[in-house]
């Protein structure tokens, strides 16, 4: 487990590439500002396998003006497993927090995903998100979420979604018949659910890598 | 001398179990213009939809062969890169995957089923240069995703500059001119018929005689519970908006 400050004004960025476990426990203090990144994206190629991983941030925002963004990404193969855990809490107001989190589970892979979010009674004015989108690409793969909202101020803007679905037929369907290779045509569209993640990450040589590596095509 | 391009025999169709087409004949030789016409349900787009290999439909029956080919025994993207382009009545939205993206895999794919280089990244962007002037389409375009947040008449734009840049031998529009207003009627019906040569043939899918005026057929075919039930040529299309399909006394 590793606990982390983050002082007034600093901003703390990380990604996290296919580490197996990580316990990341932060404390903000007033107008200091954090991302992270948690990707699972373990290359078919170099043909490691990531087994089963765990990932729980733990985000507490104790002064005002804080922003927390997290953001995670999983591609799963094989009896791969990953949970996620986030665990933001707003003990103060006038802050933001944003999570974007999603899956792609192939063959009988496992996701999970417990989000937890809690807004206490001072933290008025909190602005906080929370999306789970999670792709099955077999019907042997599974993904379970679990949002946990506990929300006690009541002058806050707070929004969260989940969803699990399939490829898109009629999009396959579309791109087969501009002559695209079905396979490819899955690969383009598994790709652009990834993207939005991948193009939150600030170190643009990472991005573009990551990007890239996950696109086939280079425009 | 004309060749044939698309022979369709005794065509039969179902989707969900249910017979839609039901005994479809057509033979459709390379310069021709084919408009089919046909009341609400009578099978046009199921049409559409079996002639292009959409899994959701079963081919119960008949044969269709493109150039001497089998058709029925492609998949999708083969027949795709034979020379079969549908431009879809309802065209699909892909968010995240950019129409450069899109539009320069496609065009390779048709490449090497042909067995040609690949377009270089410039030979590419000149291509869709020209394409796009031809149906009034901003450059913007090349970053945007596929379809995604484009209007009504952007979509069908769209869906024939897609057939300009692939070159079919045989284009399938299916009610092309739905939700078109006038000036992007005109538009559509223009870059259609400049891509019209005598080697391609078209099925021009529509209910109403408005966009004949712009694309002239050179056969008409009323289409009514599953079969061509009248085939004439263009004055048929008249008929039927004076007339109406029970006029026809079919």
């Amino acid at each position: 487990m590793s606990e982390i400050t983050i002082y007034s004004g600093e901003t703390f960025e990380r990604v996290f590439l296919n580490e197996p476990n990580i316990d990341l426990h932060i404390t903000q203090e007033a107008d200091s500002h954090v991302k992270i990144h948690l990707l699972y994206l373990p290359s078919k190629s170099s043909s490691l396998s990531l087994g089963e991983g765990r990932g729980e941030v733990w985000v507490t925002q104790a002064g005002r003006d804080c922003s927390t963004e997290i953001y995670a990404l999983a591609f799963l193969h094989g009896e791969e497993k990953v949970t996620t855990e986030t665990h933001v809490k707003h003990a103060v107001g006038e802050g933001t927090s944003n999570q974007l989190i999603k899956f792609v589970l192939a063959d009988k892979s496992r996701g999970r995903f417990v989000g937890n979010l809690k807004i206490a009674q001072d933290a008025q004015k909190t602005e906080a998100h929370q999306t789970n989108r999670n792709l099955l690409l077999s019907d042997e793969a599974e993904m379970r979420t679990q949002p946990q909202l506990e929300i006690y101020a009541d002058d806050v803007k707070a929004t969260h979604g989940a969803s699990t679905g399939q490829l898109d037929d009629s999009a396959l369907f579309y791109m087969q018949q501009r002559g695209i290779d079905k396979q490819k045509a899955r690969q383009l569209l598994v790709g652009a659910f990834m993207k939005d993640v991948l193009a939150t990450i600030s170190d643009e040589t990472l991005k573009e890598q990551l990007l890239n590596s996950i696109d086939g095509v280079v425009e | 001398m004309t060749n044939n391009l698309l022979t369709i025999k005794d065509l039969h169709a179902s989707i969900g179990g249910k017979e839609i087409l039901k005994g479809v004949n057509l033979v459709i030789n390379e310069g021709e213009v084919h408009a089919i016409m046909g009341p609400n349900g009578a099978g046009k787009s199921t049409l559409s939809a079996v002639l292009t290999g959409n899994p959701a439909y079963e081919v119960t029956a008949g044969e269709v062969y493109l150039k001497g080919q089998n058709l029925l025994e492609m998949v999708p993207e083969v027949r795709a890169r034979a020379g079969v382009f549908l431009s879809f009545q309802y065209p699909v939205e892909i968010p995240g995957v950019s129409m450069t993206n899109f539009m320069r895999t496609a065009i390779n794919e048709k490449r090497a089923y042909e067995g040609k280089e690949p377009l270089s990244a410039k030979e590419f962007l000149s291509l869709m240069r020209e394409k796009k002037k031809l149906l009034e389409l901003p450059d913007k375009l090349n970053n945007r995703s596929v379809n995604e947040g484009f209007s009504g008449g952007e979509k069908k734009k769209n869906e024939i500059f897609q057939m300009a840049m692939l070159n079919p031998c045989l284009a399938i529009l299916d009610e092309t001119d739905s939700g078109l207003d006038i000036d992007a009627l005109r538009i559509v019906a223009e870059g259609v018929n400049r891509l019209k040569s005598p080697e391609n043939a078209s099925i021009v899918i529509t209910h109403y005689q408005r966009l004949l005026d712009y694309i002239v057929p050179d056969f008409v075919h009323v289409l009514a519970d599953g079969k061509i039930v009248k085939t004439g040529d263009k004055s048929l299309a008249l008929e039927l908006e004076e007339k109406g399909y029970e006029g026809l006394n079919l």
